[in-house]
């Protein structure tokens, strides 16, 4: 017998009596006991039920809620009876069979907590392996065994499995008592699963159901009516056009009508007015605006990388343009899928399609280099986990993530699936390469190539210059060694003596790093000591005998002098001075004779090799008395160089180069610097953030990995579809293990948007929906599985989905359909009657009114003061000030300045940032997919709304829009305020209200309440 | 401030939908939630059981702050010091090669009547050695600074969920409405690792985040602007509550018009009441000098006013607050944060003098006041470090495989030292624990059944321990 799933029981009834009435009709005699276990949302009553010629086990639940979360919500519960029974008798006589016995009865209670994936108390139930390992059965011996005992009461307690749920009835108890008494065999091949709760039969896996019959309904109406006079409701009357177009504007193009917009649209005379505006606004560029943030956080799309690191990614706008620009061009959205994740395939010579497969690197990953093999696979397998995760959640709404480490519990997905995707995405690491038609590389190519070549000459003729002059060189390197009296530069400590020396300026000038001679600067200095002359000589540079030191430092934005010159004249050790510059200088308080300096980047350090401690190779000391001349009172040339070529070399270059090799160089050089600046003059070609392609990554075989850890390697997989869908052979793929990597990707975004595929579709029409009533028809648009809520309307769900394959899956005709229908127009009037039946209106007997989006509150509120820059697509503007130091921090800006009044989709969003109005208004972390929006209210809303900088000038640009347009008459002001804010007139009262604000405190304070108040981002 | 509704669920429940909805909008508006209806109901102050803490301090230093050197004392570090790791002799972690065992720089020295060994660079924290309940066999998931940081936060490595501070806050709801249920301290010297992640409200609504405040900066926007007077914006605000009540009087089933008129009321309270909480200048010379908020050294000094702070929030029943001492992985390593790969000595003696006097103090300041008496306070940090130096380096490199957290405080057994890492410190050995058993343990004792606070997000019904944790008894009193 298999699942027997009763869905849809909206009732108040309590479950007992749901539970007897189906029991009636499945002529169960009686139930002998049952327990009730009540956990957040889950009703369980367990029991073991007879019927007339056999018994079964039935568990019956029921959630509270279909979403879940509002369990504690005051709704009266949703119930919702999940039947499952599962028969299993045998006669006595019969030895027990495990795996059509024993195996269900541990699939049922026990993989839960204890397979390979989830090893609770490092016992898996999967295969005998651990049982025997752990010696959890005595073959032969029922009593004896651990398994038994864990399984029933001990001295008087409940039985310790299984944990926090119902003892197993004893009839199964005993079964296992006898499959161990007659030896505990466990066939090898048998693997325990743990079975998921919905299977290949659940809903949202099943063809699209067409209307076979000449009754079926023909409009969205019709389906919504039926449902309403199920309930005895009907819809409301329908709007009024004030309210309409205010509705209609801020759903399409996410900001409101003006009053111009508002006014003839209320007078206008012409039936087909509505009509015409629903078509004016899709033609409108805002409309990709808004319906492409709809779309952005469905593909959870974020500029930076997120994790520790959290770098800004500052080209991956394009993509961002991309989904704008195709939703405004109403490209077909099976297109626009199959180019997010093949574009870059067959779309490889367009940049506009190849762009779009951006969507595979848009989410965050950890990018911190890891030397550990174990943790870096690991790290690789949480990047690809990633975008597994993202493809099925915005295209399948199917949580195939949940597969990750054992099968899916709840919805019919293998590990094996899983790790198909996984195969199919394996080639793909975050990354940016050059986007640009190969007429475009070409000519790149052929512009640079003579340049490159002057390039390499003129280095190859310097490299000869040098060659010769050190061949010079070695010919009497022995005088020159001669002069290399001192001790080598020491990172713990190098002191130079010279003459004594009066100075008030004392600085170390490095000319050769002691790591890289090349580099002259990125030194670090610990402490550096200048002494005075004489008896007493004390440490003049010493910040407590006076000194003071300068030098670039390397910069922490929020740290200041995190690196800084002071810490060379501390007095201690442990933190230093990075150079940015080529010196450090001291001022001493006074002029003071000296004739000593010390100095060092190790002081004290046990392991002075380190990078941390780069020291100068090559430097000299020179002295000043007005900081303006300086004299060379010592220098490292007379100290054997580093013992390694390169330092000996430059060395040796120094001495050796003739004035005639210098003019030569430097001719050569300034040549070079030339060609240079041309090779930079040829424009680059367009670098963006879509992902490289790595062959080695992509090369096979793949396997699945045991509990999800990279290191146990399981079966292997190739690229291939869901096996749940398998039923039709033409809508599936299984790839061969050589396939390439992007026939990989082609063919997975082939199978997404198959002819026969029911899912991506639903899923769309349900996200349009969605979007269109603020609930979709199912109210999780990306979880169409168990654990997801089930359709209120599945007819019109599928009746949505078919009309969207027809229309070539273009979206554009699906609104026009939505907001022609009634159930779109009718107003949002509440009636206390209907409420009683349906309290959050599923059943649409009104328009759900709604709040604003973060993103429209602030557009919003530069379109009413007139600020908004309408201009479209390119880099983003930014709401807060990036800092890098090893990783990003965003701190939010108290001023937003006039170059970032665009429309909030051009924002930068950066993960695990927050910037006041957009975070508060519940804009997403776009570290997930965002589905659904939340909508909160919290006083800091209010403390941001009423005293952040941008309110104040919006408010003051509102002032001085309303003084412009109405004139000075502060009745004309306060109307043309209502009607931009409101799309509607003036009360009395209101006015009344208004006008003895603005007489004491100005227009300003009038416009930033009205900027506040609840009206304005409230749509009915 | 939990009080206030999540429209996107609760949109329009209906006032009489259920015979309960006036109950629950009187409920919503007044803050007097009453815990008397059995089903236990999310952000209504109730409780799974009965709670031994009602608040939590957790202090955080990042950058993975040595077991080894700190709380957890290994004599054969010093017995093999410069020998080869036995069994491991050639391992790679995060930076790479290691080199061989390395003892701590400094002495443990025996603490309290339980005579538990602490590092001699904390004499002060020493001195609580009798109240502490030393986890010494936590261990992560994951060997990276970020990941690391918010696993220890979130219960997840990957990003995108709420810190429990925002589970608590969303179970429990707000304890004193006219400040923030949850708060987060940041160090002078910047985030940690991973940033804002850490005490973000991932999935769950926005007002479950931590509002960020420090004595060095204050909550962001709390201040009327310099530019609108006093008599203005009382002004405004009169007008605004008229036009907002009128507005939800006309729309009186949309039950989030009223909680807008109240969070503006609520609004105006914090603005009062936070910037009491801030002003340090109310504590008495004595405290100051208790904290070190004078020390011229400004690192501890600044870390030492955020800890007084601390006490102010607590005091005030400001339900989580998360401190933090240090910040992220600089450039430079060991700068900033724990993180010392290179240089132990010199980081950690940098480091050591910062944390000490000043958390010590306000530890005792707990137990003076009797806060402590319900206030749990959690020490974590995100792993620990290897028992070898790093090749080539005197500093140790990260190892998630063994370190220390530890709790005190409400409902905790003091003096207590759980589990253990091996004889070397490299491993959790005896009872290995994870991050998921330490929060379904803070769960415990707030109340909660870890398994049970729940809230759904993309096909699964999330909790702050995964799918996994067990209470771990032997820590509690």
């Amino acid at each position: 017998m298999g699942p027997d799933v009763t869905n849809g029981y909206t009732a108040s009834r309590p479950v007992e009596r749901l539970l007897s009435e189906w029991l009636l009709t499945r002529q169960v005699v009686s139930i002998p006991a049952y327990s009730v276990s009540k956990q957040v949302g889950i009703l369980v009553i367990p029991g073991i039920l007879f019927t007339r010629s056999r018994f079964v086990l039935v568990s019956c639940g029921y959630e509270t809620d279909s979403k879940r979360n509002a369990v504690n919500s005051l709704q009266t519960p949703f119930v919702l009876m999940a039947l499952v029974c599962t028969q299993y008798a045998g006669a006595a006589d019969e030895r027990v069979d495990f795996k059509t016995q024993v195996a269900p009865i541990l699939a049922e209670h026990c993989l839960r907590c204890h397979s390979a994936g989830n090893r609770k108390g490092e016992i898996s139930l999967a295969t005998a392996e651990d049982l025997r390992a752990n010696e959890y059965i005595g073959a032969g011996n029922s009593d004896a065994s651990y398994l038994v005992q864990l399984l029933t009461s001990q001295d008087g307690d409940p039985p310790e499995m299984p944990k926090d749920a119902t003892a197993l009835p004893d009839d199964q108890v005993a079964l296992i008592r006898r499959w161990i008494s007659e030896g505990a065999e466990w066939p090898n091949d048998v693997v325990v699963k743990e079975k998921s709760r919905a299977d290949a039969s659940w809903w949202s896996l099943q063809p699209l159901q067409t209307a076979a019959t000449s009754q079926a309904p023909a409009t969205i109406d019709d389906f919504i009516r039926a449902k309403l006079a199920e309930r005895d409701l009907s819809l409301n009357p329908r709007a009024d056009r004030r309210t309409l177009i205010r509705r209609a504007t801020y759903d399409l193009t996410g900001l409101p009508p003006s009053p111009e917009e508002v006014e003839a649209f209320v007078t206008d005379t012409d039936p087909n007015a509505y009509r015409i505006l629903v078509d004016h606004l899709l033609a409108s560029p805002h409309y990709g605006e808004r319906w492409g943030r709809h779309w952005l956080d469905v593909v959870r799309f974020g500029q930076s990388i997120g994790y520790e690191r959290n770098d800004i990614i500052n080209n991956l706008w394009p993509f961002r343009d991309y989904v704008i620009q195709s939703i405004n061009e109403d490209k077909p959205f099976d297109l626009l899928i199959r180019e997010h994740i093949a574009g870059d395939v067959f779309g490889k010579d367009d940049p506009d399609v190849a762009v779009s497969s951006a969507f595979l690197v848009a989410g965050p990953f950890d990018d911190v280099g890891n030397q550990d093999p174990v943790q870096a696979a690991q790290i690789r397998a949480n990047t690809l986990d990633e975008m597994i995760r993202a493809t099925s959640e915005a295209f399948l709404g199917i949580t195939i993530g949940c597969a990750r480490c054992h099968d899916h519990k709840f919805d019919p997905i293998t590990q094996e699936d899983y790790y198909a995707l996984y195969a199919t995405f394996s080639g793909i690491r975050h990354g940016s390469v050059d986007l640009a038609t190969p007429a475009a590389h070409a000519q790149r190519s052929a512009e640079l190539e003579p340049l490159n070549e002057r390039k390499d000459a003129i280095e190859k003729t310097l490299a000869d210059l040098d060659a010769h002059v050190l061949q010079r060189a070695r010919e009497q390197l022995s005088t020159y060694e001669a002069q290399w009296t001192r001790e080598t530069v020491d990172r713990t400590g190098t002191e130079d003596r010279f003459s004594p020396v009066t100075a008030k300026f004392v600085r170390l000038v490095c000319e050769a790093r002691d790591d890289t001679p090349s580099a002259s600067s990125g030194f670090r200095i610990d402490e550096f000591e200048v002494w005075s002359v004489g008896g007493d000589s004390k440490n003049v540079a010493l910040d407590r005998n006076g000194g003071t030191a300068s030098g670039q430092a390397r910069k922490i934005e929020d740290f200041p002098g995190a690196y800084g010159p002071q810490h060379a004249i501390d007095g201690k050790t442990g933190a230093r001075f990075i150079a940015t510059g080529h010196d450090l200088t001291i001022e001493l308080a006074e002029a003071t004779a000296i004739d000593r300096v010390v100095f060092s980047s190790a002081r004290g350090e046990t392991t002075p090799d380190q990078r941390k401690f780069h020291f100068v190779a090559e430097y000299r000391i020179e002295v000043s008395t007005d900081g303006q001349t300086w004299q060379v009172v010592a220098s490292g040339r007379d100290r054997r160089p580093i013992a390694q070529p390169a330092f000996v070399n430059y060395r040796l270059l120094q001495l050796e180069t003739t004035d005639e090799d210098s003019r030569e160089k430097q001719r050569l050089k300034k040549e070079l610097a030339s060609v240079k600046r041309e090779i930079t003059k040829v424009p680059a070609l367009p670098s963006v953030w879509i992902g490289r392609r790595v062959a080695a990554d992509a090369k096979g075989p793949f396997h699945v990995f045991v509990g999800g850890n990279p290191q146990k390697k399981g079966n292997a997989v190739v690229s291939a579809s869901l096996r749940v869908m398998a039923r039709d052979s033409n809508w599936t793929y299984r790839l061969a293990d050589d396939a390439s990597e992007s026939l990989r990707r082609l063919a997975l975004a082939d199978w997404l948007v198959h002819p026969d595929n029911p899912i991506t579709p639903r899923v769309l029409a349900n996200r349009l929906w969605h979007y269109h009533f603020g609930t979709g028809i199912v109210d999780t648009p990306s979880d169409f599985g168990y654990m997801g809520g089930r359709p209120s309307h599945p007819e019109l769900l599928d009746f949505l989905a078919v009309k969207l394959k027809k229309s070539g899956w273009r979206i554009k005709q699906m609104h026009r359909m939505i907001m022609m229908s009634d159930a779109y127009q009718q107003s949002s009037e509440f009636r206390e009657d209907a409420a009683r039946v349906d309290g959050d209106s599923r059943l649409l007997w009104r328009f759900p009114p709604r709040r604003l989006s973060a993103e429209e509150i602030r557009d919003t509120m530069l379109l009413a003061a007139g600020k908004l820059d309408t201009q479209q697509g390119g880099p983003g503007f930014r709401l807060y000030q990036f800092m890098q130091d090893n990783v990003g921090t965003y701190v939010p800006l108290d001023r937003h300045g006039m170059n970032t009044y665009r429309r909030a989709v051009y924002h930068q969003n950066a993960r695990a940032s927050v910037v006041d109005l957009m975070t508060e208004f519940d804009q997403p972390d776009c570290t997930f997919s965002a589905p659904e929006r939340t909508e909160t209210t919290t006083p800091l809303q209010a403390l941001t709304m009423l005293n952040h900088s941008f309110t104040l000038d919006m408010a003051t640009a509102l002032a001085e829009r309303l003084k412009r347009e109405a004139g000075d008459d502060v009745v004309e002001q306060v109307n043309l305020a209502c009607r931009i804010c409101y799309s509607r007139s003036t009360t009395r009262d209101e006015m009344a209200a208004c006008r003895e604000l603005i007489s004491q405190h100005g227009l300003a304070a009038m416009c930033r309440v009205f900027l506040n108040t609840s009206e304005i981002i409230y749509v009915r | 401030m939990n009080l206030l509704t999540d429209l996107a669920r609760r949109r329009f429940l209906g006032n009489t939908h259920t015979g309960l909805g006036g109950v629950g909008l009187m409920r919503l508006l007044s803050g007097t939630a009453s815990a008397e209806q059995t089903p236990w109901q999310a952000g209504q102050g109730q409780t799974h059981h009965p709670a031994k803490a009602k608040r939590v301090l957790q202090i955080f230093c990042p950058g993975a702050a040595s077991h080894l050197d700190l709380w957890e004392y290994k004599p054969s570090l010093e017995k093999y010091h410069g020998k080869p790791l036995p069994g491991e002799e050639d391992f790679l972690s995060f930076q790479g090669k290691n080199g061989n065992l390395m003892k701590s720089p400094w002495p443990f020295v025996q603490s309290g009547e339980s005579g538990k060994p602490i590092t001699s660079m904390l004499p002060h924290m020493a001195q609580h050695a009798d109240d502490i309940a030393f986890i010494h066999s936590m261990q992560s998931k994951t060997n990276t600074h970020g990941p690391g940081c918010i696993f220890v936060n979130t219960g997840h490595a990957t990003e995108g969920f709420p810190s429990a501070g925002a589970w608590l806050s969303y179970a429990l709801g707000s304890e004193n409405e006219n400040l923030p249920t949850y708060v987060a301290i940041s160090d002078i010297r910047g985030e940690p690792p991973n940033g804002k992640a850490n005490w973000s409200n991932g999935f769950l609504p926005a007002r479950h985040q931590a509002i960020m405040m420090s004595d060095q900066k204050p909550i962001r926007n709390l201040a009327r602007p310099g530019s609108i007077s006093a008599a203005e914006d009382a002004a405004s605000r009169k007008l605004l509550a008229q036009l907002n009540g009128r507005f939800a009087d006309a729309n009186s089933s949309e039950t989030d018009l009223q909680a807008r008129v109240s969070a503006y009321e609520l609004a105006g309270r914090m603005q009062l009441s936070a910037p009491e909480v801030s002003d340090l200048s109310r504590e008495s010379a004595a405290a100051h000098r208790l904290y070190g908020t004078k020390d011229e050294n400004p690192l501890k000094a600044a870390y030492a006013r955020n800890c007084l702070l601390v006490r102010r929030l607590l005091e005030r029943d400001v339900r989580y607050v998360n401190l933090y001492c240090s910040s992220r992985a600089s450039g430079v390593d060991g700068l900033l944060n724990w993180d010392a790969h290179k240089t132990l000595k010199p980081d950690y003696e940098r480091h050591c003098p910062i944390f000490d006097q000043p958390t010590a103090a306000l530890l005792t300041d707990l137990k003076q006041t009797g806060l402590l008496e319900d206030t749990l306070v959690l020490w974590t940090t995100e792993f620990g470090r290897m028992p070898t130096h790093q090749a080539g380096t005197a500093g140790r490199d990260h190892n998630p495989d063994g370190f220390t957290c530890w709790m005190m405080g409400a409902g905790v057994k003091g003096g207590v030292s759980y589990g253990a890492t091996d004889e070397f410190g490299r491993r959790a050995e005896l009872n290995p624990t994870t991050v998921w058993d330490y929060y379904a343990s803070v769960l415990h004792l707030l109340g909660f059944d870890h398994e049970k606070l729940t809230w759904y997000h993309n096909g699964l019904d999330r909790r702050l321990t995964d799918v996994h944790g067990e209470v771990i008894k032997a820590i509690l009193a």
